[in-house]
């Protein structure tokens, strides 16, 4: 230690003098009553984060005072993470800065001033009108969340397409879950994943590839944790990532690759699964071919031999870098091949990026070419980021392209077939995909989208690249609304804010990562006045109507009429969506009616298209006949596994042939480093509910860059230091953390923080995937440098203007 | 098994925190469980319990680090509190918030840490 503690106290004294000086810190919130004094429990699913961990909301005399697992669940078994049990803090009256009145001001450089509910919505609606009438359906807009409710999202997409006549619907799952779409439906030839959580316990090889699960994903972490602790010798873990995590703990091997380069790895296992025949023979022959290129050519086994010829384990090990050898790439081909079952998991790190498609694609040959599929603890399971990005967008129709229960827009007949169901004229859905996430905000930029409705997100901190967009946010001349709970980035930049009821505030569905959906049902009143976002389209959707003088926008709402916002209408727009958009589709919901969801501890797997079929938990594994009803209907032979999915008219599965392709961005001698950005177990996304929790903001205050040993030494940066992380995009000062986790090369920093130097989508790269759309958070290029010692921080949470 | 091989993954850090080892171990105890934290600045506050009782308490630090809670990154606050409702003994409900099920069918007389030992959990005494 290079200071005496005398010096040391010295030191931290004068910079805590100096830090907190009219500091805000939201820790008022001790008078909350802890579980032992819960009147009443209520079942839900935890918001924050995808794998729908269900819990109870301890209730005192109307107060949310507590939040425990529940057992019987079989996504968390009793379980929760620091976020889960605490939450409970946000809810109703117990936090002070709640938004509980509609906020407007005409100009963004205005105070915001309280106004009516008829009058908020009277102004949404005369803004959004106005931007139709004088420039046309396409000048409006629609950002959602995977964190919003499948109704909400169902309602807000079908006002804006069918009410409005624009498929400018997007969302944050764009974000994060867009290529892992895609890479299910061009590998499997239908979204999601086919297994669940249950192979987390029958699985005897786990591939984590792009994932610090043990931060993103916690309790299922635990649950394969527990696995591996109870079969030390018998089941392997495989961690390959650029940064050594906490995930890595559990691993009996670290496969660390220089960013960018797991195309290479990837490939490589493939190559050794074949040169060392591990490859399932029958599996190959019966249920699957290979394809590549654009056109989607079929190709021979032996043309995919030459093409992998170019990956032997040497080859990719100098493609590679980081601790990358040849031999640990065979070990680790061998593990996933031989095993019982492999189970593959991955997040972010494959899906944010310019080749995500194509990452998760090469994921999926390793789990064909060794049939590690349909089978117990055999599964290539793609970790979902939010609660409902699945349920809600995947699956509700919340993206530019896609309708409700997984229809293209640009197919006619599902379009109509959408437009038939709710009883609108046919045509009425433009047949153009609107604008995806970054085309949305380019399109605002450009003063092409002239009124957008944000619900539930903020984008103003979660774009890559955000300063870029923030601009267009902040023109006078576009209108913005705003819908969430508490002040973030983004409602800084809007005209108008709605203030929403939150989970347990009101009733609704979540659908997680395999593919269960839960309900939640209210238990506790909003503070002051927030509403449900479904009480506010449907009246949003009544004025728009009269100022546009249409009544097909009364129409899309009109099922939903006369029903009271705090369970009559989520559930008929639910019963909407299920009984009829989801009838005959892939992801059939008819059998998880809110009786049904409320009968179970831990909701129904689709697909589930009868009650009683329903009741019994769903469909654990996709595809297999005589577990899946889908699979016994789509029959066309006698073998089990029937591949119906609707992408791939051969019914088979499709191993691509892929080329390493590297980043959008690689270091240079202007900017040496990459940069990546990810998640802390502390905070959820841009930290504007988890920063607001006492525990939780003082275990992860602010951001951090971490930096490797060997970058640090050569550039004379200690723990503490303040460093500058600076792009051709923009800069951030943070304070650094030293140690093995990022490879040598690499630095990684912390997204959650909302202040304005230690924002990190103000560095990071807006290029996107063109198959996905979804944007390369996860690498970029940087510099770096030391601009002070240590310095007073703290932490910062947005506070309404 | 690299379980126990990787503490270096969480330890370096920083010299910056490493000064509030010198006053934990002297907490001051109000009433049965419920502690007085020695008087750390909101700044101070800001430091992660288990960055100082790396230093001030490295036997229960170590004990937690390579228990499942350690692994699976229970953290000190989950059970014990913050600094305004900190408890060196948890409420037991504290527990509950995971182990709902063992916690309403535990033994009356005794408190879940007399069959799971602190910090280490993963055995029954």
């Amino acid at each position: 230690m290079g200071l005496s503690r005398r010096d040391f106290l010295k030191r931290t004294a004068a910079l805590t003098a100096a830090s907190y000086i009219g500091m805000n810190l939201p820790i008022s919130l001790e008078g909350v009553a802890q579980a032992s004094d819960a009147d009443s429990w209520h079942p839900g699913t935890c918001r924050l984060c995808g794998s729908g961990c269900r819990l109870e909301l301890g209730v005192k005399n109307g107060r949310a005072v507590a939040l425990r697992g529940i057992s019987k669940s079989r996504t968390n078994f009793g379980y929760l993470c620091m976020k889960g049990m605490l939450f409970y803090k946000l809810m109703g009256n117990n936090h002070p800065d709640r938004l509980k009145k509609p906020l407007y001001r005409k100009r963004k450089d205005q105070p915001f001033k309280e106004i009516s509910w008829d009058e908020a919505l009277d102004i949404a609606a005369k803004e959004f009108a106005k931007a139709i009438k004088k420039h046309g359906n396409d000048a409006v807009a629609y950002y959602g969340s995977g964190q919003a409710l499948t109704e909400e999202t169902y309602i807000f997409q079908k006002v804006m397409r069918g009410g409005l006549k624009t498929n400018n619907v997007e969302g944050n799952p764009r974000l994060c879950m867009a290529s892992a779409v895609g890479g299910y439906i061009t590998s499997f030839g239908a979204d999601e994943p086919i297994g669940s959580y249950a192979n987390f316990e029958r699985a005897n090889c786990f591939f984590i590839i792009g994932s610090n699960t043990a931060e993103a994903h916690p309790v299922l972490f635990r649950r394969i944790m527990r696995r591996k602790m109870d079969h030390r010798d018998t089941v392997k873990v495989i961690n390959a990532d650029p940064r050594i995590s906490p995930t890595s703990r559990i691993a009996d091997l670290d496969l660390v690759f220089e960013p960018g380069t797991d195309l290479a790895l990837l490939n490589a296992m493939a190559y050794v699964i074949i040169d060392e025949k591990l490859y399932n023979e029958d599996f190959l022959k019966n249920y699957s071919v290979f394809r590549k290129g654009k056109d989607k050519k079929q190709v021979s086994f032996e043309e995919y031999k030459k093409f992998l010829s170019a990956y032997t384990p040497e080859k990719a090990a100098q493609i590679c870098k980081g601790n990358i050898t040849a031999d640990k790439i065979r070990t680790a081909a061998r593990w996933f091949a031989t095993s019982e079952g492999t189970m593959s998991l991955w997040t972010m790190g494959i899906n944010q990026r310019k080749r995500g498609v194509w990452a998760n694609n090469l994921i999926h040959n390793l789990h064909i070419l060794t049939g590690q599929l349909c089978r117990p603890g055999a599964d290539s399971f793609s970790l979902t980021g939010q609660p409902n990005a699945c349920g809600g967008v995947r699956e509700g129709g919340g993206l530019c392209h896609i309708l409700p229960a997984h229809r293209l827009v640009k197919k006619n007949r599902l379009r109509h077939e959408v437009e038939r169901l709710w009883g609108i004229p046919q045509g009425r859905i433009p047949s153009k995909p609107g604008y995806h996430t970054i085309a949305m905000f380019e399109a605002v930029n450009q003063g092409k989208i002239k009124a957008i409705w944000i619900n539930c997100t903020s984008p103003a901190q979660s774009l890559p690249n955000c300063d870029k967009y923030r601009k267009g946010m902040a023109r006078q001349d576009v209108f913005m609304v705003v819908t969430d709970i508490f002040p973030t980035r983004t409602t800084e930049l809007a005209n108008l804010i709605l203030p929403t009821a939150f989970i347990f505030e009101k009733t609704g569905v979540y659908g997680c990562t395999e593919r269960r959906s839960q309900l939640t049902r209210k238990a506790i009143d909003a503070p002051g006045d927030a509403m449900p976002e479904v009480w506010i389209v449907r009246q949003w959707a009544l004025k728009l109507s009269k100022q546009l003088n249409d009544p097909v926008i009364k129409k899309c709402v009109e099922p939903f009429l006369n029903k009271e916002p705090d369970y009559e209408l989520p559930k008929a727009i639910w019963d909407e969506y299920t009984q009829k958009l989801t009838k005959g589709r892939d992801n059939d919901l008819r059998g998880a009616t809110y009786e049904v969801l409320e009968q179970l501890p831990d909701g129904v797997q689709w697909p589930a298209p009868t009650k009683e079929f329903a009741l019994k938990g769903g469909t654990d594994i996709k595809f297999v006949r005589g577990i899946d009803p889908l699979a016994d209907e789509h029959a066309t032979n006698e073998m089990p596994f029937q591949f119906y999915g609707p992408a791939h008219p051969d019914k088979k599965l499709w191993v691509w042939l892929r080329p390493q392709k590297g980043p959008e961005e690689m270091p240079d001698s202007e900017y040496p480093f990459y940069l990546s950005t990810g998640r802390v177990i502390d905070h959820w996304h841009t930290s504007s509910m988890t920063g607001r929790i006492p525990e939780l903001i003082r275990a992860n205050p602010y951001a951090f860059v971490e930096i490797n040993p060997k970058d640090a030494e050569k550039l004379g940066i200690r723990p503490g230091d303040m460093v500058e992380v600076s792009s051709r995009r923009g800069k951030n000062i943070l304070p650094a953390k030293v140690y093995v986790g990022p490879c040598e090369g690499m630095v990684f920093v912390y997204w959650h923080d909302m202040k304005e130097e230690r924002m990190i989508n103000r560095v990071t790269k807006d290029a996107f995937d063109p198959g996905s759309k979804e944007p390369e958070f996860k690498i970029c290029a940087c510099r770096i440098k030391k601009v002070s010692g240590p310095k007073p921080l703290r932490p910062f949470i947005v506070e309404l203007s | 098994m690299t379980i126990e091989l990787k503490k270096d993954i969480i330890q370096p850090l920083t010299l910056f925190f490493i000064f509030l080892s010198i006053i934990f171990p002297h907490a001051a105890y109000a009433s049965a469980g419920q502690a007085s934290h020695p008087k750390l600045s909101q700044q101070e506050k800001l430091t992660p319990c288990s960055q100082c009782h790396k230093e001030a308490t490295p036997e229960i630090y170590k004990e937690w680090y390579n228990s499942v809670h350690g692994i699976a990154n229970v953290k000190c606050f989950q059970c014990h509190g913050t600094y305004e409702n900190l408890r060196t003994e948890p409420d037991e409900t504290h527990c509950a918030a995971c182990h709902n099920k063992q916690y309403l069918k535990r033994p009356k007389d005794k408190r879940c840490w007399a069959c799971h030992p602190a910090h280490n959990f993963f055995v029954h005494k």
